[in-house]
């Protein structure tokens, strides 16, 4: 009964409404009138997708040729993946950024709590220096990872590179688990504790739980993001560990196939689908912390 | 260190002092928590109401002084090791667990059998008329139901003392009202000491059996609701506790000089006072009288009447006396007399009801 008296009154006051609506609109003036944004936009739009479309087709191209399109094939994705040298580079990297993605998780959120809660000394100097890390040129701080390893007699392995890509990442997931740590209610810890649990087990049951959707989406960005990278890893990686990204910059010197845009289209394709995972577990992260929150 | 327990004596804070840098936050505190009584702490914001609370929870370490619970100190035991809890200001639900989720969480922390489990949070979720919402999240849940979730949760485990840090502070006037109510009822119920830190005068005279006054850190006075009603121990409480008339006066002999030629007899025992002492005089205002309403044997003084405020059941008439004293009474119509500002009246009390306050406000 309620519901129809409702629905029939909205309905009334949109027929009433809109064609008002319409007319009453303000012209736009004769300054701030967008007379390039058509213009603009498709030519961003181009400037962002045109590459990505090329690689995408001439990735199913089926000729020898990286201009001229001749058919449709998946040659170039089974000669990719054919050769061995490809394959494990791809296994390098994926295992590189997995190894990155688990140590930057956990060093992050440690370190995003202590960021959060700690002395304001202490928080003041780490912060410059996450910022300082945040905003260096990759460049310099490879060549310095580069010095470093090399003088202290680490070399140039697997080891070096998971190293230079965690100091990497680490700054990033820092400051998305800790912006989600301040939003934490610290009633909820202390409910836990009131309750039972000791401080390491009202971590563990509570602050965890709320925070691990942030931590997560924070672990798929330190995923793409060392999967992706090229300049550290090209800088500290030796003979023997070459990552994917590496291995296509060589491809690339001694002589193009099109396989490598069946590996570009794959590497996309990867990295895409774990940020499509990432958005979705940020977004839940924040309605979780809505309920601890004091009004 | 262990005292003998008490069997009706459920806590007990013995000179505890909590200081924060310079800041003391509770000052010497001394009050024993009876067993099964609802106990209101009651103060401004700032008055070292809700550091007690957390002295007691565990979340904060006395610098000075003993808390025992049960007859054992528990002065510096972790929260996690009391057999005390508390209901958050904020509620602090878990927003990853549902409300029987919520409610069993302290038990099998405890490592309780899990029938028993479910037995206990099915009863605990009945008492708080939840039974139909079990398997909701706190997220779905009003105001007033996390309100209850929250009361559940710390009540399921049966604790020596509950502790609630102005639970009903985020409610609306009404959901406030009902859960007063409701408060009440499930304390009689579980027949649990609580403990409960408010502002709201109303809510602590209306709701405790005994209520604990706190300014400045300093404990004021702890009473029946009626006691420091009516028995206020300095102008603080009689101020903050209801309203007063103080009136600032002299003790010569017998009397009490209020100056410009008015005085009132002394009433009660006071012993130590001397001639000459400054004093307050309280006077609530439904123990004033206006008119018709005036019996023999009450004091007496002529007022002009400056304003009346008609407020349906009892009309406030404010008064003016020689001097410029301003009285405020309040009118109950018993007679189906009224005044009108501007007029003539005289005013007066029964000085056994008159409070007298040993201080100059």
């Amino acid at each position: 009964m309620s519901a129809t008296l409702t629905d029939q009154r909205d309905s009334a006051v949109q027929s009433r409404t809109f064609p008002w609506h319409v007319a009453r609109r303000p012209r736009p003036r004769q300054f701030d009138r967008p007379r390039f944004l058509v213009l603009v936009s498709v030519f961003t739009m181009a400037l962002l997708f045109v590459p990505v479309v090329v690689v995408l087709l001439y990735s199913f191209n089926g000729t020898n040729s990286l201009v001229q399109f001749g058919g449709f094939s998946l040659h170039w994705y089974s000669s990719a993946l054919g050769n061995a040298s490809i394959r494990t580079s791809l296994w390098t990297s994926l295992e590189i950024a997995l190894v990155t993605t688990a140590l930057s998780a956990v060093v992050g959120t440690m370190l995003a709590f202590g960021l959060e809660r700690g002395s304001r000394r202490m928080v003041q100097v780490s912060d410059s220096a996450l910022v300082a890390r945040l905003v260096a040129p990759e460049t310099a701080t490879a060549i310095a990872l580069l010095l470093l390893f090399t003088q202290l007699g680490i070399g140039l392995t697997r080891t070096a590179v998971i190293a230079g890509h965690v100091a990497l990442c680490l700054p990033f997931v820092a400051v998305v688990i800790r912006s989600r740590v301040a939003g934490l209610n610290r009633e909820v810890e202390e409910a836990a504790m009131d309750l039972g649990c000791t401080r390491l087990g009202a971590m563990r049951l509570v602050a965890l739980p709320l925070l691990w959707p942030a931590i997560a989406g924070a672990s798929m960005l330190a995923f793409v993001l060392s999967f992706d990278d090229f300049v550290t890893s090209y800088f500290i990686s030796g003979v023997g560990v070459t990552p994917l990204p590496v291995l296509i910059y060589s491809m690339l010197r001694f002589g193009v196939t099109p396989a490598v845009n069946a590996i570009g289209v794959m590497m996309m394709i990867l990295t895409m689908a774990v940020i499509a995972l990432a958005v979705p577990l940020l977004r839940l992260g924040r309605r979780r912390l809505a309920v601890s929150q004091p009004d | 260190m262990t005292t003998t327990p008490v069997p009706n004596i459920s806590a007990k804070l013995v000179d505890v002092t909590k200081r924060f840098g310079s800041a003391t936050a509770v000052d010497r505190l001394n009050v024993d928590i009876r067993r099964g009584e609802f106990l209101s702490i009651l103060g401004p914001s700032g008055c070292g109401k809700t550091t007690t609370l957390r002295m007691l929870a565990g979340f904060e370490i006395p610098t000075e002084g003993e808390i025992f619970l049960d007859g054992r100190s528990v002065t510096k035991v972790p929260p996690y090791k009391r057999n005390v809890n508390t209901v958050f200001q904020s509620y602090a639900l878990f927003g990853h667990l549902s409300v029987a989720d919520n409610v069993a969480f302290g038990l099998r922390r405890r490592k309780v059998a899990k029938a028993e489990v479910t037995r206990r949070v099915g009863e605990m979720l009945e008492l708080v008329r939840l039974g139909d919402r079990r398997n909701a999240k706190p997220s779905e849940l009003s105001g007033g139901q996390q309100q209850r979730v929250a009361l559940a949760r710390a009540l399921v485990n049966m604790p020596a003392i509950l502790l609630l840090d102005e639970p009903l502070g985020a409610l609306d006037l009404k959901l406030r009202r009902e859960m007063q109510i409701e408060l009440k009822r499930i304390q009689r119920e579980v027949e649990v000491t609580f403990v409960f830190v408010t502002h709201d005068q109303e809510e602590a005279l209306t709701m405790s059996d005994r209520v604990a006054v706190m300014n400045d850190g300093v404990l004021q006075q702890v009473g029946r609701p009626v006691e420091v009603y009516d028995r206020p121990v300095n102008g603080f409480v009689a101020g903050f506790i209801g309203t007063s008339n103080l009136m600032p006066g002299v003790v010569a002999g017998n009397r009490i000089n209020l100056g410009d030629g008015l005085s009132v007899p002394r009433h009660g025992d006071h012993a130590g006072l001397q001639d000459g002492d400054r004093v307050t005089l309280s006077v609530r205002p439904e123990r004033v009288a206006i008119g018709a309403e005036l019996e023999t044997g009450q004091v007496q003084f002529a007022a002009e009447v400056s304003d009346v405020i008609f407020l349906g059941a009892t009309t406030h008439v404010a008064v003016r006396l020689p001097g410029d004293r301003r009285l405020v009474a309040i009118h109950t119509h018993a007679r189906g007399e009224t005044v009108e500002r501007g007029d003539r009246v005289v005013v007066g009390w029964w000085p056994q009801e008159a409070m007298l306050l040993r201080e100059p406000s």
